[in-house]
């Protein structure tokens, strides 16, 4: 077991109470997607998990150790074997692609190095490998925001690979793509999952590309788990318990 | 951190603390502005109206009564009035009861507030149309004016080189600033320093500090260092150095308020330390705000360089006032005249420049 999530609860400052008591547990190289409506607390819940949010209670296990409750140096540590990309992307705008990729490594560079910029041939020979693997090493040296979307996302992507990360959170990666962009990018989710071995917990949207990318579903509403179970398993009734039922599937191939 | 106590709270009940917690600091506020409500209006009632234009007062007289009057009562009515949940500042802060006192209340006060303030202004303004109308004023104006617009050319070199002296005093006041506003500017950025007690602290203790320097105009710090380190151009450099230093770490450190987070969060998501995403995902998103601010904060130094001159910070400014004292028109027409073609250009060039970085 990679991660087990006992009894989360999230209260924003203003009184939002975003999950209230989440518990599930993630298999190493599970590609587990989170579905629901937006601001039902998936979001939430990817950040609790690498503390870039504090839970307000509940414990989060990672690799068989409590991570709730480690700060400084060990929390750094923790953080560094989870990758996380995001919906809008959050790359470096200005910098290059590869200084973007180089930067994911940043968890295990020493500081003075990092700023001057003295990076070791093997850094840059992996950055350039992790560039390989989203299939984007030609744009190296261009600027990231000059790239197109779904591109960016694979830099993210290729930025994330360089933590060798052993968890993947994936923040609806493909929210602010295309529908054909967006299934290119769950490829590469799906061959990061299958070649590397890494474990995968994906926000997404559409449930068709739910239906083919996941081994595993967990639904939320209104911050509680109303669905655990296979994606073949959600049908028309439970779509209508997860989004309304005014909702109606969209199909995106 | 938390504590173990806060962990094993139910939500619910942190919620409704949380609200709670609000409800009494909003109150709290509440009182201070109320008796800084009624206290206003009792000063301005009392001591511009009433002594200075009714009886029409040069003193004011003091006496125990009036000490009374002045600061314990409105107090006291004030406070009064918030407990009763209809003041002006009840309703501001959104706790006031929902009737028809409250609406009079604050209607009838409000009104009371804009006309005290308006009459008070036009009181100690002294605003008279006959002053600005008379004669005799209009022949003095028509004598300088006619003076100005026939500069003597005289004085060209000497004034060349005071104008030359105030550019670079700008120059340098601006130039030295930047390592230390930089500087400055990280440790007074909310968004960076709020994560901890201790940097939190730093982060109010130099906000302060330099929201009070700021608050003191370069004139008067012009005439603190003319004192310190004597007249001349030094004394008006630091003046505007201290000056540019605390108001720019204020540009700075809200341009890093403003950057986007998301950057932030994917570095700080790859398990690097606070140095590093502040280098990788910070520094990138301010260097251009910051070379904007920095040229615009040159071009408003030349125009203030010229005014530090006035008390003797050295450049154009000095040299001004001295033939202001000597009452010599025509050369100060000339002086004017270049301290209008300099500020324009200035400002022409860095709007240039502001433009292409851009």
């Amino acid at each position: 077991m990679i991660l087990k999530v006992k009894d989360l609860h999230k209260i924003y400052k203003n009184g939002m109470h975003a999950l209230k008591g989440i518990n599930f547990e993630v298999e190493k190289g599970e590609f587990l997607v989170i579905i629901g409506l937006s601001g039902s607390g998936k979001s939430t819940l990817l950040r609790c998990i690498n503390r870039l949010i504090e839970p307000t209670a509940g414990t989060v296990e990672f690799l068989g150790k409590d991570i709730t409750h480690v700060t400084g140096e060990e929390l750094r540590k923790v953080k560094t074997q989870i990758g996380m990309v995001f919906q809008h992307f959050n790359l470096i705008k200005r910098h290059s692609v590869l200084k973007n990729v180089i930067s994911g490594k940043l968890g295990q560079l020493k500081t003075f190095n990092s700023i001057i910029g003295n990076f070791s041939e093997e850094l840059y020979e992996e950055a350039y490998r992790s560039l390989d693997t989203v299939g984007i090493r030609e744009k190296a040296d261009e600027r990231a925001d000059s790239l197109s979307g779904g591109q960016q996302q694979r830099v993210a992507i290729a930025r994330s690979l360089m933590q060798s990360p052993k968890l993947l959170l994936a923040d609806e990666p493909v929210a602010s793509l295309d529908p054909a962009t967006s299934n290119s990018v769950m490829q590469f989710f799906e061959k990061v999952n299958k070649e590397f071995g890494t474990t995968v917990i994906c926000n997404l949207h559409f449930l068709s590309l739910v239906r083919r990318y996941a081994t595993r579903v967990i639904a939320l509403k209104a911050g509680e788990i109303i669905y655990e179970g296979e994606p073949k398993k959600i049908d028309e009734e439970w779509f209508k318990t997860i989004y309304g039922d005014e909702a109606e599937e969209v199909e995106i191939r | 951190m938390r504590t173990t106590s806060e962990i094993n709270q139910s939500p619910l009940d942190i919620i409704r603390q949380n609200k709670e917690i609000e409800r009494r600091a909003n109150f709290i506020k509440a009182i201070f502005l109320d008796i800084f409500f009624v206290f206003y209006s009792v000063i301005v009632v009392q001591r511009a109206i009433y002594y200075k234009f009714i009886l029409d007062l040069r003193d004011i007289p003091f006496s125990w009564g009036s000490i009374l009057l002045v600061f314990v009562i409105p107090a006291v009515v004030s406070v009064c009035w918030t407990f009763t949940r209809t003041s002006i500042s009840c309703k501001l802060f959104g706790i006031a009861k929902d009737n028809k006192v409250t609406k009079w209340t604050v209607e009838i006060f409000g009104w009371f507030l804009l006309n005290i303030t308006f009459i008070a202004g036009w009181i100690i303004t002294k605003l008279s149309i006959v002053d600005l109308f008379s004669s005799e004023g209009l022949q003095g104006a028509e004598r300088l004016f006619s003076s100005l617009f026939r500069p003597e050319f005289g004085i060209f070199d000497d004034a060349l080189f005071a104008m030359i002296e105030t550019i670079y005093i700008a120059l340098l006041a601006t130039l030295i600033s930047i390592p230390i506003t930089l500087l400055l500017s990280f440790f007074t950025a909310r968004n960076l320093m709020k994560s901890n007690k201790i940097t939190f602290v730093i982060y109010y203790v130099l906000r302060v500090f330099l929201n009070f320097i700021r608050s003191i105009e370069p004139l008067i710090w012009a005439i603190i260092f003319s004192v310190w380190v004597g007249i001349g151009p030094f004394a008006g450099m630091i003046a505007l150095l201290v000056h540019t230093i605390a108001s720019n770490a204020k540009l700075y450190s809200e341009a890093i308020e403003g950057i986007e987070e998301g950057p932030v969060e994917a570095i700080t998501a790859t398990g690097a330390n606070k140095v590093q995403v502040v280098w990788y995902a910070v520094v990138p998103q301010i260097v251009l705000p910051f070379l904007s601010f920095t040229i615009y904060r040159w071009d408003i130094n030349v125009r203030m360089a010229t005014i530090i001159g006035l008390v003797g910070g050295g450049g154009i400014g000095t040299m001004l006032m001295q033939y202001q004292g000597l009452a010599r028109w025509h050369e100060v027409g000339l002086i004017v005249l270049m301290i209008a073609l300099v500020v324009w250009v200035m400002d022409y060039v860095s709007a240039k420049i502001r433009e292409a970085i851009y």
